[in-house]
């Protein structure tokens, strides 16, 4: 299928429903589109109701036939953070002509302390739920296996959340724009789960995106999608340091697309955690095993390097509103395909790659955009 | 110890337990690691709710076989360290262990960590779980089947025989203990296990005396080793009905009357004093809220609770709980502190589940002033106040049992003396109620006064125009069964 047009809203803290949050993301990707909900055949949504404010809502593709007034098939796709990339995986499959794929978030509802522990929801409960693995410690201990077996240093993982923040400043949509943050304060920021820092984590935020498929030629072809799906808990992996269905969904993408990892102008990657980043780099092919330190270290996934990696600030920076990230990573590839990003616009964008993650390396989609005619 | 379940065929790996390989259908057989170190170690320094004391640590240990698991735990380590779980010195330990998808491993892991238990192959055994009432067991007021039958299990791989295994509980007073059995899934684990049953109601009981109190108890008790098998729950009444308040049900009614009677927060220790119980108590499906019936609300803790010293195992579950020890719980010298607790840390397993409140019933409007009331008080009033929920009106303050001050009725209108207890002790004190309920009412006639108590402003009693309504509503409803 190709893209028709991308909607996305700010990812921050606003107050806005989950409703008015699809709304407001639809009506962006309808007019990206030219096209009016009419012309849907389809929607698959991407929510995972974890408001734990008490403002839960499940049903959500019946909300979606009441907002949208369509008598379609919606379906709703649920991988947790992974959901957004499984529902364009879902949408890229059913077989219609013009399909809505929408994923929205409040995570923002509670406090802190509440919204980790619904966050660890996603984890195994026997081992990981009860003896305090909640998601940074997870990332954690993956990180120091990491560290310990290829010498990675903290200061890496600091360079990947330095880089991103620099591309979000620049990102209108993103949690951090225009805010400034240093190194210096990322080395600083209190240790969540060691060796993780605050600044080593993804930022919780309520937002919405949206993309419209079609099998229509457009100028923005899905040359490559794939989705698998590995064990829930990191500590039943044999090798820790890889996300093995990463590694098998990258290669069945390319394989698709008729790439290779050295083909990709510019991609967007699953940084829940800033290590996650680094071995991604590895397990999508950008690199060889343990390498990954060097692509940060040499700026090789800069704005300005041979790859750039998350110039829309990532999950990082521009924040991680769960179910709505990995439509939000197409969002921002497709404009970055057009040509439309602004002070963060990559040259020459003819191949990218969204990289999109649910759970600890359990649900893993891999998407290729080609600009046609390239 | 990790354990993970692995076709002896292909060698699949499963983290928890499956009946044969999907791959091969070949047999799936338990691999056990012994040796284990630390592989990793993370100190999280966020608070959630499941985890609220930080910082804490979570180390990633692995076995000689590669497999590794998660562990919290307040103590620092280092990787590399061997990882050795301490057996309990003293014989009062506490070891309370996470149950990872197998209760009986669980079980064996909890006992395995007491200092010498003293079971012999040829000891007769009487397990006492707790089944109060009949209700499923997803609604965790009984004992879990799946934890008896782990735990006869246990018993019969130790090398005791099931001639010698005894299972004996009694329902709350006023419920039948059979049926309770029968919802609660006990008896078809005594019957796929060829155990026997007793209804402790039926006796015959024995005379004993403890600190000049006392009780008449099942005379079986006196001649078998006894486990004490809980569930550990809240109780809106007496805070907790864990392993000590268990006991009480080993004795005949008027002996646990006469225990509210005279002050079950004193008479309750000098049973337990009287008992030499091992006690293993099942937290997988503990319960929370408004206990230690269907009030109340499972809550899933996925814990196995071990000890010979009941006080104290239920004062540990009541700090791992975050909730109040009650003052039925003597430790003697003993401060929480000074409890040694093996298998996990206290401050490791602390998790806030939700607490009893004391004065309130199923109907919103109606409230307990509880002096201590026996069980068949309370389970009658639970009945007859669950069956007016959808009726709004007037609050009613129902008094009962005999521990009644004026400082707990002060400042309270629409007094009803509930139980022969409240209506003596209520007189005692010159406490003219709005109206009684004595023990004798019949369900159908308490139902009409509370419902008249509920609509209007002042006093009612029971006409013989209601004697009337409520004898043809009996029959009625015996017509309708």
């Amino acid at each position: 299928m190709y893209v028709k047009g991308v909607g996305m809203t700010k990812f921050g803290a606003q107050t806005d429903t989950s409703q008015e949050l699809v709304y407001e993301a639809t009506m962006e990707a309808l007019e990206d589109a030219n096209f009016n909900m009419e012309d849907i055949d389809a929607i698959v949504s991407s929510t995972v109701d974890n408001e734990s404010s008490g403002e839960r809502q499940r049903g959500f593709s019946s909300i979606l036939s009441s907002m949208f007034k369509k008598k379609v098939p919606i379906l709703t796709s649920s991988a947790v953070c992974g959901g957004g990339g499984s529902a364009i995986w879902t949408a890229n499959k059913m077989g219609y002509e013009n399909v809505l794929v929408v994923g929205s978030e409040r995570l923002l509802s509670n406090n802190t302390a509440n919204t980790t522990d619904e966050i660890l929801m996603a984890a195994e409960r026997l081992y990981e739920q009860a003896d305090g693995l909640i998601f940074p410690a997870q990332n954690a201990l993956v990180a120091q296996q990491y560290m310990l077996r290829y010498g990675a240093t903290t200061d890496d993982f600091a360079l990947v959340a330095f880089k991103n923040h620099s591309n979000a400043y620049l990102n209108p949509k993103a949690r951090f724009y225009k805010r400034q943050v240093t190194l210096k304060q990322i080395k600083k920021s209190p240790v969540v789960a060691s060796p993780l820092r605050l600044f080593d984590c993804s930022l919780s935020v309520n937002g919405a995106a949206a993309a419209i498929l079609t099998k229509e030629k457009t100028d923005i072809e899905i040359a490559g999608s794939s989705l698998y799906v590995d064990r829930l808990s990191a500590f039943e992996n044999e090798d820790m340091t890889s996300w093995q269905a990463s590694k098998l969904a990258a290669e069945e993408a390319y394989k698709q697309a008729n790439l290779s990892p050295s083909d990709i102008d510019v991609a967007e990657l699953h940084d829940a955690f800033t290590p996650v980043e680094v071995i991604s780099y590895e397990d999508l092919g950008f690199c060889k095993k343990g390498e990954g330190k060097y692509m940060i270290r040499k700026g090789t996934v800069n704005l300005n390097g041979k790859l750039p990696v998350n110039t829309s600030g990532g999950l990082k920076a521009k924040g991680h509103p769960i179910s709505a990230t990995g439509i939000a990573q197409v969002y921002d590839l497709a404009k970055q395909m057009r040509k439309q990003a602004g002070d963060r616009q990559v040259d020459n964008v003819n191949y990218a790659l969204a990289h999109n993650i649910g759970g600890a390396g359990s649900t893993v989609t891999v998407h290729i955009l080609k600009k046609v005619g390239a | 110890m990790i354990i993970r379940w692995i076709c002896e065929k292909c060698s699949k790996k499963w983290i928890y337990p499956i009946e044969k390989c999907v791959y091969c259908k070949g047999p799936v057989i338990k691999q056990k690691g012994a040796k284990i170190r630390v592989a990793g170690i993370t100190k999280v320094a966020i608070p959630s709710p499941m985890h609220p004391i930080i910082p804490y640590n979570v180390l990633l240990l692995e076995d000689e076989h590669g497999n590794r698991m998660p562990k919290k735990t307040m103590k620092d380590y280092k990787i590399g360290d061997d990882y050795v779980e301490q057996r309990a010195k003293g014989k009062d330990a506490v070891a309370v262990v996470k149950v990872k998808y197998d209760i009986y491993e669980a079980i064996k892991d909890a006992v395995g960590l007491l200092n010498r238990i003293d079971l012999g192959k040829d000891d007769k055994i009487l397990v006492k779980p707790s089944i109060v009432a009949a209700a499923y067991p997803y609604q965790a007021v009984n004992t879990n089947p799946d934890f008896l039958n782990a735990l006869i299990l246990a018993l019969l791989e130790h090398g005791i025989s099931k001639e010698n295994i005894m299972i004996a509980e009694q329902a709350l007073i006023g419920s039948d203990s059979m049926d309770a059995a029968s919802k609660a899934g006990i008896l078809e684990v005594c019957k796929k296990n060829d155990i026997s049953f007793a209804d402790i109601s039926k006796g015959p009981f024995e005379e004993i005396e403890s600190d000049g109190y006392k009780f008449k108890i099942l005379k079986e008790t006196l001649n078998r080793k006894i486990i004490n098998a809980p569930i550990m729950k809240t109780n809106s009444q007496i805070g907790l009905s864990g392993a000590v308040e268990n006991l009480s049900r080993l004795c005949d009614e008027p002996t646990q009357r006469r225990m509210y009677f005279d002050n079950i927060d004193e008479t309750l220790p000098k049973l337990v004093n009287a008992l030499n119980v091992i006690t293993i108590a099942d937290a997988t499906s503990g319960m929370q809220g408004q206990g230690p019936l269907t009030l109340g609300e499972p809550a899933f803790l996925n814990l196995v609770y071990a000890g010979r010293n009941p006080a104290m195992l239920d004062a540990v579950f009541c700090k791992a709980s975050m909730l109040e020890i009650p003052p039925y719980i003597k430790l003697g010298k003993n401060a929480i502190k000074d409890i040694e607790i093996v298998g996990n840390e206290l401050d490791a397993l602390k998790y806030p589940i939700k607490k009893p409140v004391a004065e309130e019933t199923p109907h919103p409007d109606i409230k307990v002033i509880d002096g201590k009331a026996c069980p068949a008080c309370l389970n009658a009033m639970f009945n007859a106040t669950s069956r007016l929920i959808g009726l709004r009106g007037e609050q009613l303050n129902l008094v009962m049992g005999s521990v009644l001050s004026g400082e707990m009725l002060e400042g309270k209108e629409r007094l009803v003396a509930y139980g022969d207890c409240a209506i003596k002790r209520l007189d005692e004190m010159k406490v003219k109620p709005m109206a009684q309920i004595s023990e004798k009412t019949d369900m159908i006639e308490q139902i009409v006064l509370l419902k008249k108590l509920l609509t209007s402003k002042g006093e009612a009693t029971i006409t013989p125009i209601d004697k009337v309504k409520s004898k043809m509503k009996k029959l009625l409803s015996r017509v309708v069964q």
